[in-house]
């Protein structure tokens, strides 16, 4: 057997097993220091991917690791550990202090973790589920809260059909292929297809592209704030870069790109059009990921290493624009009486400069202004799709890009352009949420004027 | 010297950080304008050592920057370029020594113009296509809060209706960049951003003339041309005076600086193709535009429209291929950002004292403040192409380039600049003649009125002495502008 390539996402269970265990015994009191611990678990699980040797298979080559999936993982467990640092205050201040929320997150992790080397569609659905389950119960963890529960209700009915689709799609699968490896199967057939649009609906439902982003909205809105932000960062990293090994698997099939560029041009639209009737910035921002998610789609249309590189380096940035942006919003939160209805955010500059400055950054970030790094990833995508000659999906993507500017506008005109009616509490910012927001603009700063230091390690 | 030339461009931002971090409003405006007068005069040795007989690119300066994508940080100046850079950093002092008495929020003021000025430079100086881009959006974040932030009544409106406008032309000019670098890279195997290196490519007509029609897009937005102008009226009538100074000097200078630059060399085949089209496209915006401010009675959209009707002899000039016209279409920028900004502060001065920009109010003015009435006036003609002013050594050059090969266009462009004199007068006339409009009231008002003060004048006079000079010994100017347009129009 070789353990070798398991190291980091041991070191991931061991952690979360010891967490477990001391949150068995310890009072509410300690929850402060098992939310601290259990941060620091993903930086070990960091720490140790330095240790696999790649590329490897293990475990009957259920199991792969690759330079790439590895990075993945770094960014994933970066992003895991930040979103832990943010979210102990949060719950504090909000009277809803569950220990259990101290590793839930990392179970979900661990799920994501293992979907990103996962060479098996039994343990591509395992993992799915690992990670939805530990997400659905961090969506309904709130005390006293009803719209998170209705919001972890709809994300686990959605999630179930997902489930169920896949489980099909797998099944489908083994009938025509007479197994469950991934592996790049020539002859097609019908059944093959079949398998392929059901396995393409779950994953597009999880990485809530349109039609199937319904749960997207009311998940996001109704869960804790800081949980939303996990939800809108992580996964999505260990989705795409799940995707993208998909993608040599069944790019080959005709329906491929037709499937992709349908599912992502009905994404950007039609979340872009929604996006400008919501009055909830909580709300907003969730559209705004199912529009990324239109515009990620296009990074797997085809098979092209500048579309692919272009697309994790996007999604990587993305994410940690993502997580500071709701980082923020849940330091607001903590306000009595803020409800991230518009209006809440009118005058917001005179209140918090620095908060709202950063949160302009990140807003400026998704619209794709330069030197913000999500620029980069938009550029490359913009190049592969001339590369590849899809240039309608090219003028697609820019006609989307300009029409979303102007909601991402409406929340910067109301923080920064008019002034405040509403009087609130100032709100402070603890030190795991200030760590969070510093490293999320660090990096989105640093990797828009230097890109190199993350593509280069993109090596597909 | 080709540190000078990187120190010029990064130097205001250090200051914008300065500015920021430091919160004393004396300070803000100390540093800004003597930071931006020592860019100023950086860049006005550079200009008085400039080479206008070697060819090509000089003060380069190259650095490795995203080896992996073929991205270095290239910059240097053509004639083109530095006579730009020229205006831009005499228009940037001009602009900070005018805000001398800002009140609201000073040290966020001062340091989004210095951001801007960075921006701007750093457009005129980029070779390279990534860092070109990166200046070019570079300026829409500052612009975007100092229109809506120290704008007038509707400022938010306007300053969206900028961003939106601009950021449609900017992703568009964004892909056409993309398709250019990923042919370069398809031909040769190299992926390159430098604009040098595609510099020496002649693309297939289908790349010419869709990379044409991309750039062109961004720079028509920028420029404006019609019929994408709408949001320029708006900008600069609620922006605030230096807001506006800088966005009808500067800004609308890179749209055009962008077809000569970019548009020209590297789709020459294309910009034959589309000469009717660009011919029609700035006709009608010199007349159309002429007519719309002589509609006005608000200053300030007057002088807006002015802007637009300006900029269609830049673009006529740009496309005529002929060495006379396109010097003087770089002329006419360097020319009408001298006028448009020294018209800009009048009108800003105007409302300063009077609270009002239209024409009904502010009869009889001259009386009041002579000082200003003299400048307004040596503005204006400057703008309209007044002979000893630089703008009518710009027209004439157009002119006399375009009526060789195209005499029926040049004929019908021509009519439409007279009307620049209509306007011009008809607005001078209602705003500092006309004293029978003047009401008891309003006499009783503007006894005290104020004239121009200390630092008003000097930023008036900055511009106007520039103006004087370019018109009355043109010589040396065109002759550096002329080593752009001799390798622009090959040969």
């Amino acid at each position: 057997m070789n353990w070798n390539i398991l190291i980091p996402e041991l070191t991931l269970s061991l952690g979360i097993l010891l967490v477990f265990i001391l949150d068995l015994f310890a009072s509410k009191k300690h929850y402060r220091t098992l939310l601290y611990m259990s941060a620091l678990v993903p930086v070990f699980s960091l720490l140790s991917l330095f240790l696999v040797q790649h590329p490897a298979k293990g475990f009957f080559d259920l199991f792969e690791v690759s330079a790439v999936n590895l990075l993945g993982k770094a960014v994933l467990y970066v992003l895991t550990s930040l979103s832990l640092f943010a979210m102990q205050d949060y719950y504090e201040k909000k009277g809803s202090v569950y220990t259990e929320l101290s590793y839930i997150p990392l179970v979900a992790t661990l799920g994501l973790s293992l979907l990103m080397s996962s060479a098996n569609l039994v343990l591509t659905l395992l993992s799915l589920e690992l990670a939805s389950i530990s997400m659905y119960l961090l969506v309904s963890l709130f005390r006293e809260e009803y719209l998170s529960k209705e919001a972890g209700f709809k994300y686990l009915l959605m999630g179930a059909v997902a489930t169920s689709m896949f489980s099909l799609g797998s099944a489908f699968y083994y009938a025509s292929t007479g197994s469950l490896f991934l592996k790049e199967y020539r002859d097609e057939n019908s059944l093959f297809t079949l398998s392929l649009l059901l396995i393409l609906s779950a994953l597009a439902l999880k990485a809530s592209a349109v039609p199937f982003h319904f749960w997207t909205p009311d998940a996001y809105e109704g869960a804790p704030t800081p949980v939303t932000g996990y939800l809108s960062s992580a996964p999505k990293v260990a989705l795409y870069f799940f995707f993208v090994q998909l993608l040599t698997y069944f790019h080959h099939l005709k329906q491929w790109l037709l499937l992709l560029a349908v599912l992502s041009l009905l994404s950007m639209f039609y979340a872009n059009a929604v996006a400008y009737v919501q009055r909830s910035v909580k709300r907003l921002l969730a559209y705004s990921t199912i529009a990324h998610a239109g515009y990620f789609l296009l990074g797997i249309a085809t098979v092209e290493s500048t579309l692919q590189r272009a697309l994790l380096f996007y999604v990587s940035l993305y994410a940690f624009a993502s997580l500071g942006s709701f980082v923020i919003m849940s330091v607001l939160e903590k306000k009595e009486g803020f409800s991230h209805h518009l209006l809440d955010y009118k005058g917001l500059y005179k209140e918090h400069p620095v908060l709202a400055s950063l949160f302009a950054l990140f807003l400026f970030a998704f619209i794709g202004i330069p030197p913000m790094a999500l620029f980069v990833g938009k550029l490359g995508l913009f190049m592969g799709l001339v590369e590849t000659l899809l240039l309608p999906l090219a003028f697609a993507f820019v006609l989307a890009s300009i029409l979303s500017a102007g909601y991402y506008l409406r929340v910067i005109v109301l923080m920064f352009l008019e002034e405040g009616e509403r009087r609130f509490p100032p709100a402070r910012v603890s030190v795991g949420e200030a760590l969070t927001l510093l490293l999320c603009s660090f990096l989105v700063l640093l990797l828009g004027v230097f890109p190199h230091l993350l593509y280069d390690l993109i090596r597909l | 010297m080709e540190l000078l030339l990187n120190l010029a461009i990064f130097l205001p931002l250090v200051g914008a950080v300065a500015v920021a971090l430091v919160r004393k409003e004396k300070f803000a405006k100390v540093v800004s304008i003597s930071l931006s007068s020592l860019v100023f005069f950086m860049v006005l040795y550079l200009f008085l050592n400039f080479n206008w007989q070697a060819q090509g690119f000089q003060y380069i300066t190259r650095l490795e920057w995203i080896p992996s994508l073929g991205i270095s940080y290239h910059v240097g100046v053509d004639g083109m370029a530095i006579s730009l850079l020229l205006m831009t950093a005499l228009v940037f002092v001009s602009a900070f020594l005018w805000s001398w008495k800002v009140e609201d929020r000073p040290n966020l003021y001062f340091a989004l113009f210095l951001l801007l000025e960075t921006a701007c430079l750093g457009v005129f100086s980029a070779l390279d296509f990534f860092l070109f881009y990166l200046f070019w959006e570079g300026m829409l974040i500052p612009m975007y809060f100092i229109i809506g932030l120290w704008g007038h009544d509707r400022k938010v409106y306007a300053a969206n209706k900028f961003f939106v406008y601009t950021f449609f032309g900017s992703v568009f000019l964004l892909l056409g960049l993309a398709s250019i670098v990923v042919y370069g890279y398809m031909m040769t195997g190299k992926l390159s951003f430098d604009y040098t290196f595609h510099l020496g490519f002649s693309y297939p007509l289908m790349l010419q003339i869709a990379g044409f029609l991309l750039f062109g897009l961004g720079f028509a937005v920028k420029i404006p041309m019609w019929p994408v102008h709408t949001w320029l009226p708006d900008a600069h009538v609620e922006a605030p005076t230096a807001g506006s100074v800088i966005l009808a000097a500067v800004l609308l200078k890179m749209g055009t600086f962008g077809f000569v630059r970019y548009s020209l060399p590297l789709f020459p085949e294309a910009s034959k193709h589309f000469i009717p089209l660009i011919f029609f496209l700035s006709v009608v915006a010199i007349i159309y535009a002429a007519m719309m401010a002589i509609a006005q009675t608000h200053i300030k959209r007057l002088i807006a429209y002015s802007s637009i009707s300006h900029m269609g002899v830049v673009t006529l000039g740009t496309f005529a291929m002929d060495l006379n016209a396109l010097n003087g279409a770089i002329y006419m920028m360097v020319a009408h950002g001298l006028s448009s900004g020294a018209l800009f502060m009048s009108a800003g001065f105007i409302y300063d004292r009077v609270h009002s920009y239209h024409m009904e109010d502010l009869g009889g003015l001259a009386r009041y403040v002579p000082k200003l009435a003299v400048l307004f006036m040596l503005s204006g003609l400057a703008g309209i192409g007044f002979p000893g002013l630089a703008g009518f050594v710009a027209e004439f050059l157009v002119f006399l380039g375009t009526y060789k090969n195209f005499p029926l266009w040049a004929f019908v462009a021509g009519v439409g600049v007279v009307l620049s004199a209509v306007y011009f007068l008809y607005m001078y006339k209602r705003v500092m003649f006309e004293e029978e409009t003047l009401s008891e009231y309003r006499l009783e008002k503007w006894k005290h009125l104020k004239d121009l003060e200390t630092h008003h004048t000097l930023s008036f006079l900055l511009l106007i002495v520039l103006a004087f000079l370019m018109g009355l010994y043109p010589y040396p100017f065109v002759k550096i502008l002329e080593q752009t347009s001799k390798y622009v129009l090959g040969g």
